[in-house]
């Protein structure tokens, strides 16, 4: 009840009216009750009811958090978030060199960002990982659903069909080299509909539709629960015309990426954005830089920039709170994101090595 | 903006009113705290008011990949393409040209690039069966006349290079009817055409497919190399306006672009078209690229091998042409294999 005044949810004049009152805690103004702090600070009867119920709902809010965080209070050790964190597990990307400059694939309630000329695979990717994140538990994935959010009208549902089947299959083998029975039953319910029925697809043409989305994902998330990958496809195309007033554009870019990183801590879920590339002109010669300019650069946790060496697409980690700086390089086949590697490598021997790679990380978690 | 229609509070409706805030756009675009300021209000309610806005704008616009997948209607499903009435290379589109979004054709003069879209602008009017939209077409010169002789050679041909549909139905469509050509040779011109124009064409439902050719010839001599911010500037508005206009009309929008020496290897880097043992890059560079969901290159070979999968019931002058693009496209797989086996992995 020694909570001030002034972080009580009231309009700004009433909070100021209050303190110039002399009101300091909230314990003051339930004391006072509604007739006195009409008096006091000069405002009608309902206004000051008004204001009363406001502080006992915030107070009653209050009390229910303590007793839910009771347990867990704010304070953690770093050996507790450490421990946290490794629980809750990788989007992989199917793409075995990929993952381990990642640390093991998309890190979830973390923001990644992917930059990349157009072409290169960025759209692969995000649709890469929506199938990817729904992966059941059993094979080492987070079992979870994905939110697709596209700007740019480039999500081609025949190729998640095509990424899907392949992941689907992928995970028959797996199974029938290990003949487990945890396996068998998870394979039951993880076909190709079910993949695609977990992809929650939204169309935004402009950037207010954008904006309006992102403020609608809050709930969108708590109806679906289950969600741990939101892909905004595209943050910069609707942000890279007709903006006269560059000032707004900053403002408005660093207010989205403030409710992603609510998003993402709020929900445990990744959040995967992908940005275009701009030439920077220098003195003596022209980058290629991440567009939406320096202060977006901040907005990511993981930056990976994806880019082209004669034909060979190269992936490199530009920026990481946790892992080093590295390039690797990958392919973009029928069946969606994969390692390069030699081709006489059969389907069996992919199966077989990347499972043992999956299965001591999590006996170690245990 | 009427805002008592909006399922808000009294108390927020006459905040907004007495704020002056007439638009959603005016409302997305003020941080929570700056609405609190002018609105005088909560933040609670300030938190309401854009989820009802938001809610109002999105309403349930949420799709399940599944439903986009099993979508059978012929105005939003994704499956439905523009047939560029020639088998190889619809195999390799995989049926044709998406319906939105910006697709260029990028290559050296005499590739081909004009002959596929005047191909594509008698394509589009056949019947929905036959991989058409039943429906016109509009073509932008801007730089050259247009070239309706061409036009009239395959119009004349059409019965011949589309065996698989009937005579009778081919004969029913006035091909040169419903091509609508227009010439736009600096700009504003263009930017007028496409802003007003054509959209009005577009929402009379006269048309369904818009050609460019070409884009490059817009920017070449108007811009200096101390230009660039302004052209990067040009590019993404057009992109933006033919963007918005393809996904409201669901209409393909295809351009042709020319394409530039690559001086060094990075700059053929930068574009990300790397075709094999070529040393071009589409003009433009990667402002304009950006905009594309789809990039066609098309080269010429010099020697006049014919591979063994050439369709042979085409005849008379348009075979060679015909032949020729096929072939094209055969050597464009094979030199592409290893990344654009679907083609969608493009952009």
């Amino acid at each position: 009840m020694q909570r001030d005044v002034g972080s009580v949810p009231l309009a700004p004049a009433l909070r100021a009216r209050l303190v110039s009152g002399g009101f300091q805690t909230v314990q003051e103004l339930l004391e006072t009750g509604p007739c006195g702090l009409s008096k006091e600070i000069g405002i009608s009867k309902e206004e000051a009811l008004e204001v009363l119920q406001v502080v006992r709902q915030e107070c009653h809010g209050d009390a229910e958090r303590t007793a839910a965080r009771s347990g867990a209070s704010r304070k953690c050790t770093a050996l507790e978030l450490l421990e946290e964190e490794q629980a809750q597990g990788f989007i992989i990307t199917f793409c075995s060199a990929l993952d381990n400059i990642l640390g093991g694939g998309v890190q979830l309630t973390k923001i990644t960002e992917v930059c990349g000329a157009p072409g290169v695979g960025k759209t692969q990717l995000c649709m890469q990982l929506a199938v990817d994140v729904q992966i059941p538990e059993c094979f080492g994935g987070v079992a979870g659903e994905a939110v697709f959010i596209d700007t740019e009208g480039s999500f081609i549902v025949d190729r998640v069909v095509d990424i899907a089947a392949a992941c689907v299959q992928h995970c028959h083998l797996i199974a029938e080299a290990h003949q487990e029975e945890d396996h068998l039953k998870a394979l039951e319910t993880f076909s190709v509909e079910s993949i695609l029925s977990h992809i929650y697809y939204f169309r935004c043409r402009d950037y207010i539709e954008l904006l309006a989305q992102v403020y609608l994902l809050p709930d969108f998330l708590l109806e679906h629960s289950k969600v741990r990958l939101v892909v905004v496809d595209g943050i910069a195309f609707p942000f890279r015309h007709d903006f006269e007033d560059l000032s707004l554009r900053t403002r408005l870019l660093n207010g989205l990426a403030q409710q992603l990183i609510i998003i993402a801590n709020d929900h445990k879920s990744a959040v995967v954005l992908t940005n275009q590339m701009t030439t920077r002109i220098g003195q003596s010669q022209s980058t290629l830089v991440p567009a939406l300019g320096e202060s977006w650069g901040h907005a990511a946790t993981v930056r990976l920039i994806f880019h082209w060496n004669n034909s060979q697409r190269l992936a490199t980690l530009y920026k990481s709170p946790s892992q080093k700086e590295s390039t690797v390089p990958y392919h973009i086949t029928s069946h969606g994101f994969r390692d390069v590697q030699p081709p006489a490598v059969t389907q069996h021997a992919e199966g077989a090595e990347m499972n043992p790679r999956k299965r001591p990380r999590r006996e170690e978690e245990k | 903006m009427d805002w008592d229609q909006f399922d808000l509070n009294p108390k927020v409706i006459a905040a907004l009113k007495k704020a002056d805030i007439k638009s959603v756009k005016e409302i997305l675009n003020l941080s929570g705290a700056d609405l609190q300021r002018l609105m005088k209000l909560s933040s609670a309610d300030i938190q309401c008011l854009l989820k009802t806005v938001s809610h109002m704008l999105r309403r349930n616009s949420m799709l399940t990949a599944l439903q986009l997948y099993q979508d059978k209607d012929h105005r939003t499903s994704q499956h439905q393409k523009l047939s560029l009435g020639c088998s190889v290379l619809d195999n390799l589109l995989k049926g044709g040209i998406p319906l939105v979004g910006i697709t260029e054709v990028a290559g050296e003069s005499s590739a081909g690039k004009t002959q596929i879209s005047l191909q594509l602008c008698l394509c589009v009017q056949y019947p929905y069966k036959y991989g058409g939209l039943e429906s016109g077409a509009v073509y932008i010169c801007t730089e050259d006349v247009f070239p309706s002789k061409r036009l009239q050679q395959l119009i004349d041909q059409q019965h011949k290079l589309r065996a698989d549909v009937p005579a009778e139905v081919i004969q029913k469509i006035k091909f040169g009817n419903s091509i609508f050509v227009e010439h736009a040779a600096d700009l504003d011109t263009f930017h007028n055409c496409i802003t007003k124009r054509i959209s009005l064409l577009l929402t009379r439902g006269m048309v369904r497919l818009v050609v460019i050719d070409s884009i490059a010839a817009l920017f070449r001599c108007e811009f200096g190399a101390s230009d660039s911010v302004t052209k990067a500037r040009y590019l993404q508005t057009f992109g933006a306006q033919l963007h918005s206009l393809s996904s409201r009309f669901r209409t393909p929008i295809m351009c042709i672009n020319q394409v530039t020496d690559a001086v060094s290897e990075s700059e053929a880097a930068q574009c990300g078209c790397s075709v094999v043992g070529s040393r071009v890059s589409p003009a433009l560079g990667i402002t304009w690229a950006n905009q594309l969901l789809m990039r066609l290159m098309v080269s010429r070979t010099p020697q006049p091998e014919r591979p063994p999968g050439v369709v042979s019931h085409h005849t008379g002058s348009v075979r060679e042409m015909d032949a020729e693009i096929q072939k094209q496209c055969c050597d464009y797989i094979r030199s592409c294999q290893h990344c654009e086996r679907s083609l969608h992995t493009w952009i």
